[in-house]
């Protein structure tokens, strides 16, 4: 059995990574000494594909929004019963996600790994749709998006994303509306899975205390998928300009919540992603993070308070820069803050803070791997961005701080967008 | 370095001072970390003041008198996080402070518990004080902060709902008090009365201290000689939370917000005490009526009726609660609690397939195994034990899970009674298209 063995000495880990003759790719990760199992399988395919070509057909369709996500739930009931009931009769915990851009079917446990992993491979190569339960599911998603209606964190966070993208999909719910899971059918639903669960678009991530070949020799044995070839992934091309400057939505919250940021349109991918993502987290944090000039003075004005938050998304088809949390003056607040970032994007950040700021992040970075959930959601995140997770420690060592100023600087001077969610 | 999958034990190292310090053994992961716990009463009285304690710890100490100086030394310590808050337990206010850092292993050769530690211990005892209270600029915002934190528990509906139906269940124990209090008791604090507070903290709350990571015996010896070298005669003797109640009629209330699903919460009184041999079953017992995917609830709400995404019970331990929670259309609460109630019901009868007590068993199992991957709910477990006296450890603690058996979860249910069912209703001005 061929697989590759990559050790990192600096962090404690290593990773045996596997190519099926399919094209899916699988890795492993040891974690000595844990009991928790995990096994994740996704696919590259998330709440953004909804515009793509069936195999074999020329001819461009376009599903109703929320539809990917709808795929992950259905994919849970097999003919012989419920999925979820199926794991946990085994003491094996299942779940999944829908993402912007992956739909991931994941597990974890402490014992009978073997048998738990040879379900997921299973059942996620295996969907069964009926118009029954497809209607079935309807109610149930209906409640998860009326949830998250009242959740006024997720809806400043898209109305943030539609203030920033004119025309690409990353500013539609993940879960779509009451309205488009309306139109939702099992043609459609199969339509998706046979376009985007196929090996090449799909990979395989385990972590655990056990052995590398358990794992490849039973996806050898249970992947049966046969390789359809690359999937043809288009988004709409995305202007440098942002949709609109502000959105305001009411919605019962105690004080108003505001999320500001900037869309970055420089499409990379590979390790100059993790290098732009781990720059711009220096810069931001230089900017806005807790030692920062600008949040003590925000802090001390009472502008915000301790549930003030920034975040760097980089990825391969839609990257932003976003900051935000409560204020009683969102727009005073972002005056100022615009301020401090042209300041800064003007003067770039000096040794002293970018030795000392780039040393806490890779401390963060090292944390993070205690975990065993948090190591195979970014391996899975990382591979679909063509990166490797654990070469952050690298890209780390990288950077300098020229690099950081002008990526910053590029970034920072897009136009700014503001949402704010108003109390009734 | 030993990475075999040891049994995890806290292993007490000293009594000192009314402190009790305790060790973590377990060196799989990548930080080093001390949890401290202080331990009062929850009352009207006293949990906003203590609730505003760690929040003034974070705006500085002697050595760091500001934010910004703070935390740029934690950047400089590879990222180290020094926090605190406070939770309840029961009857029991826990204001809780932690330290962690990465090992040595990763530093390059810089040694951080020590240092790690020295900036946690000034936060604790050298906070930043003038004319006999808190330093006042800084106490007025936090207590500003304090009011908008407690304002903005209404932002998360589901959280909400849950402590409202708690609020209302227990209206006249102390268990009603929210962990950080209520906005008038926040306005009654001054720097100096919040400085006796926490003078009363520091010197007769009891406390307990847990280390774990890969910390040398030198460094823990150092922290221990060096911790909270102020006198601490008298340790505070704390009451006991009561869990007894009888119910003679069932409480309803309905509150009606602007939002788009309804939060139907229902409180039980379980009448079974956190120490007793009845609370595994009761564990086991609340797994299958509401606690994973193969639970009644999940099975029964969700997926047989298609009326919500979420369907589940949680217990709250020390108080020995159980709340059902689910979030649904307002038109399908009755058939909701109706189905909810059957399920309750079938419990009593004892209408449980083997299977169902098998996969919760097992499931337990699991849970009590993955906790020890985090140091956190590892601290969480041994406190909890210590809380209720209880000798377990998470091995003997399955074990006893284990051994329950259909009769002993048929007999608790038969304590289980229903207090109160919270509703809260959407009032009807959003559109069934929802938001904008």
């Amino acid at each position: 059995m061929n697989y590759r063995t990559l050790t990192f000495e600096n962090l404690g880990e290593t990773i045996y990574e596997y190519d099926h003759k399919t094209g899916l790719k699988v890795f492993f990760v040891k974690k000595a000494g844990y009991n928790k199992k995990t096994a994740m399988f996704g696919t590259n395919y998330g709440s953004i594909d909804s515009v793509f070509k069936v195999q074999g057909n020329d001819k461009e369709i376009h599903v109703p929004d929320g539809i990917a996500h709808f795929l992950e739930h259905k994919l849970f009931e097999q003919e012989d019963g419920n999925m979820l009931d199926k794991f946990t009769r085994l003491g094996a915990s299942p779940n999944a996600f829908t993402s912007f851009n992956q739909t991931v079917y994941y597990f974890s446990c402490t014992d009978l790994f073997e048998e738990n992993f040879r379900m997921l491979l299973d059942y996620v190569q295996n969907p069964w749709l009926t118009d029954e339960n497809v209607e079935k599911e309807k109610g149930i998603i209906g409640q998860e998006i009326r949830m998250y209606e009242d959740n006024a964190d997720w809806r400043i966070f898209f109305n943030f994303l539609d203030c920033l993208y004119v025309n690409h999909p990353v500013k539609i719910d993940i879960a779509g509306t009451i309205d488009s899971i309306s139109k939702i059918n099992k043609e459609l639903l199969y339509d998706c899975y046979n376009t985007f669960y196929t090996p090449s678009n799909m990979a395989v991530v385990t972590v655990g205390d056990f052995e590398p070949e358990a794992v490849f020799s039973i996806v050898d044995e249970m992947i049966k998928f046969k390789n359809n070839g690359k999937v043809e992934k288009k988004y709409p091309d995305e202007p440098k300009e942002i949709n609109m400057e502000y959105k305001e939505q009411k919605l019962a919250v105690s004080m108003p919540l505001f999320n500001m940021g900037v869309k970055d349109t420089v499409s990379v991918s590979g390790f100059e992603l993790l290098k732009r993502r781990i720059a711009l987290g220096i810069a931001l944090y230089h900017t806005m993070g807790r030692s920062s000039d600008l949040y003590s003075r925000l802090y001390e004005e009472r502008l915000i308070n301790d549930s003030f938050r920034f975040d760097v998304s980089v990825n391969k088809s839609y990257s932003y820069v976003a900051w935000g949390g409560q204020s009683p003056d969102p727009k005073k607040t972002a005056d100022i803050i615009s301020g401090a970032i042209k300041e800064m994007t003007d003067k770039g950040i000096g040794q002293e803070a970018f030795d000392r700021i780039k040393k806490s992040q890779e401390g963060m970075f090292i944390r993070s791997l205690n975990s065993v959930d948090n190591i195979a959601r970014e391996i899975m995140d990382s591979y679909f961005n063509d990166t490797s997770y654990f070469d952050v420690g690298k890209a780390y060592s990288q950077i300098d701080i020229g690099y950081t100023n002008s990526v910053f600087k590029e970034v920072m001077d897009n136009q700014t967008a503001l949402a704010v969610i108003n109390p009734l | 370095m030993g990475l075999s999958a040891g049994k995890t034990t806290a292993e007490k190292l000293a009594v000192k001072n009314g402190i009790t310090f305790y060790r973590i053994n377990s060196d799989k992961f990548k930080t080093s970390r001390v949890d401290l716990f202080f331990v009062d009463d929850l009352s009207k009285e006293r949990a906003s003041g203590n609730a505003i304690l760690p929040l003034m710890m974070k705006r500085g100490c002697e050595s760091y008198p500001s934010v910004k100086e703070l935390e740029g030394k934690l950047e400089e310590l590879y990222g180290a996080d020094i926090d605190g808050g406070v939770t309840k337990k029961g009857e029991r206010q826990f204001i809780g402070f932690h330290m962690s850092h990465i090992s040595d292993r990763y530093t390059k050769g810089e040694r951080l518990f020590d240092q790690c530690s020295d900036l946690l211990m000034c936060m604790l005892e050298k906070p930043l004080i003038e004319n006999g209270g808190f330093k006042g600029s800084l106490f007025r915002q936090e207590r500003d902060n304090m009011v908008d934190y407690i304002r903005s528990r209404v932002n998360d509906k589901m959280r909400f709902s849950l402590s409202r139906c708690i609020e209302e269940m227990c209206v006249d124990e102390p268990y009603a008090i929210p962990e950080d209090g209520t906005e008038e008791d926040v306005l009654l604090l001054n720097p100096q009365n919040t400085l006796r507070i926490y003078e009363e903290m520091i010197k007769t709350y009891p406390a307990y201290a847990y280390i774990s990571g890969e910390v040398d015996d030198k460094s823990i010896q150092r922290f221990i000689d060096g911790f909270m070298t102020a006198d601490r005669g008298n340790v505070k003797k704390l009451k006991p939370t009561n869990v007894y109640k009888d119910i003679n009629e069932v409480r309803k209330i309905d509150e009606k917000m602007d939002i788009s699903q309804g939060k139907l919460c229902m409180g039980f009184r379980t009448n079974v005490e956190p120490a007793s041999d009845e609370y595994y079953p009761l564990v086991v017992y609340n797994g299958i009526l509401g606690g994973d995917a193969h639970s009644k609830l999940f099975r029964n709400v969700r997926e047989k009726a298609s009326l919500a995404y979420y369907a589940q019970s949680v217990l709250e331990k020390y108080k020995g609660l159980m709340i059902i929670m689910s979030g649904i259309e307002a038109e399908n609460r009755g058939r909701a609690e109706e189905i909810i109630l059957e399920q309750v019901e079938a419990m009593k009868k004892g209408d449980i397939e083997k299977e169902d007590i098998e996969a919760t068993l097992k499931a337990l199992e699991t849970g009590m195994k993955t906790m020890q991957d985090s140091q956190w709910a590892i601290v969480d477990f041994f406190m909890s034990q210590h809380l209720t006296e209880s000798g377990e450890d998470f091995d003997s603690m399955i074990e006893r899970l284990k051994a329950v058996t259909l009769d002993d979860v048929v007999s608790v249910a038969q304590k289980v009674q229903l207090d109160t069912i919270y509703f809260l209703k959407p009032d009807g001005s959003r559109h069934k298209e929802g938001a904008i």
